[in-house]
């Protein structure tokens, strides 16, 4: 068993020694501008993470969710009975959150409807839709804006993003579809499962420890 | 120049953290650094697609030689899959701490659990 591991182990590494040293035959690499622009984007970091990586990021994504299932599950048992009170509300701090949500959630839905042309993703437009939700927590409370979301059906709209992000990287892997809109969709889709992550996480920290 | 400054500050960063996740006692403290360093790493994989004078790695952004945009992707990946193991290593530091009233890694390895 011993010897089979090992010859395994020696016949691995020099498979990738000799396909550094170019023994098979390479296909030729188109220039990153033809490659993005196959993908139907013209940022090439969204051309790599959603068509030449994707497998890499469908993965991230399931790792992702599945940190926000072990958040939940050990943090609930853990939930205070009795919440340390809530911090009085300012009245600088309702008035600002009021005022800047919107132009924070259009924003959010801008960069990442835009990621696959310009600077952005769904990524970084998840994180900018979770400071959001920081801001309105700060001003209102985390257990009355939980009430007012609504936790299940948070929960059902993440797994749904999952279900349709997973399907629509069937759809570039598998059956190799390409264009700009399937771009757009999976952005939005992470944007939407990195925001509720978010979104999870500070609440169960928050409603584990008292307040905000 | 300022490829390899930031390479440099990014390899420094990484063993500060490292060194802080191995030499303190405190659970904490060992995030902190493992934190720490996943900033070296980030800034460190940023710093290897710098070029000197290089734009955008966006087509119709500017004239030139572009950045790499391969690191660009791994370090968004980075970033993501480090917050959320972050937030499952310190809500298992919350568990530790309701159950076992303590986070210095000697007295858990030493004290039995208790019943």
């Amino acid at each position: 068993m011993r010897w089979l591991a090992g010859a395994a182990v020696v016949a691995l590494v020099g498979l990738l020694a000799l396909g550094t040293w170019g023994l098979f035959p390479r296909p030729p690499v188109p220039s990153w501008e033809e490659a993005t622009a196959a993908f139907g984007a013209r940022n090439a970091v969204a051309a790599i993470v959603l068509g030449a990586r994707l497998w890499d990021t469908l993965l991230e994504v399931l790792v992702y969710a599945m940190a926000l299932v072990g958040v939940r599950m050990v943090l609930r048992p853990l939930s205070r009975v009795q919440p340390v009170p809530p911090v009085s509300e300012t009245p600088l701090l309702t008035r600002a959150a009021d005022i800047l949500l919107g132009p924070i959630v259009v924003f959010a839905i801008y960069i990442a409807s835009s990621g696959h042309l310009g600077p952005g993703g769904g990524f970084p437009a998840g994180a900018i839709l979770g400071s959001g939700l920081l801001l309105l927590a700060l001003a209102k409370g985390a257990e009355r804006l939980a009430q007012e979301l609504h936790e299940p059906s948070l929960e059902r709209v993440e797994y749904g993003a999952i279900a349709a992000l997973l399907a629509l990287g069937g759809l570039i892997l598998v059956l190799s579809w390409r264009g700009s809109w399937l771009l757009v969709g999976a952005n939005v889709l992470i944007g939407l499962e990195v925001a509720i992550g978010a979104w999870v996480v500070l609440h169960h920290f928050a409603s584990s420890r008292g307040e905000v | 120049m300022e490829g390899i400054a930031a390479a440099a500050l990014g390899i420094a960063l990484g063993g500060s953290g490292l060194w802080t996740l191995v030499r303190r006692r405190n659970v904490i403290w060992k995030l902190l650094g493992l934190n720490v360093a996943a900033g070296g790493a980030i800034l460190f994989l940023v710093a290897v697609a710098h070029r000197p004078g290089a734009r955008p790695a966006i087509e119709g952004l500017g004239s030139g030689p572009a950045a790499d945009p391969l690191p660009q992707a791994l370090v968004l990946t980075a970033i993501v899959i480090h917050f959320a193991t972050l937030a499952l290593a310190l809500v298992y530091v919350i568990f530790l701490t309701e159950h076992r009233h303590t986070q210095d890694v000697h007295k858990l390895e030493r004290e039995p659990e208790e019943p």
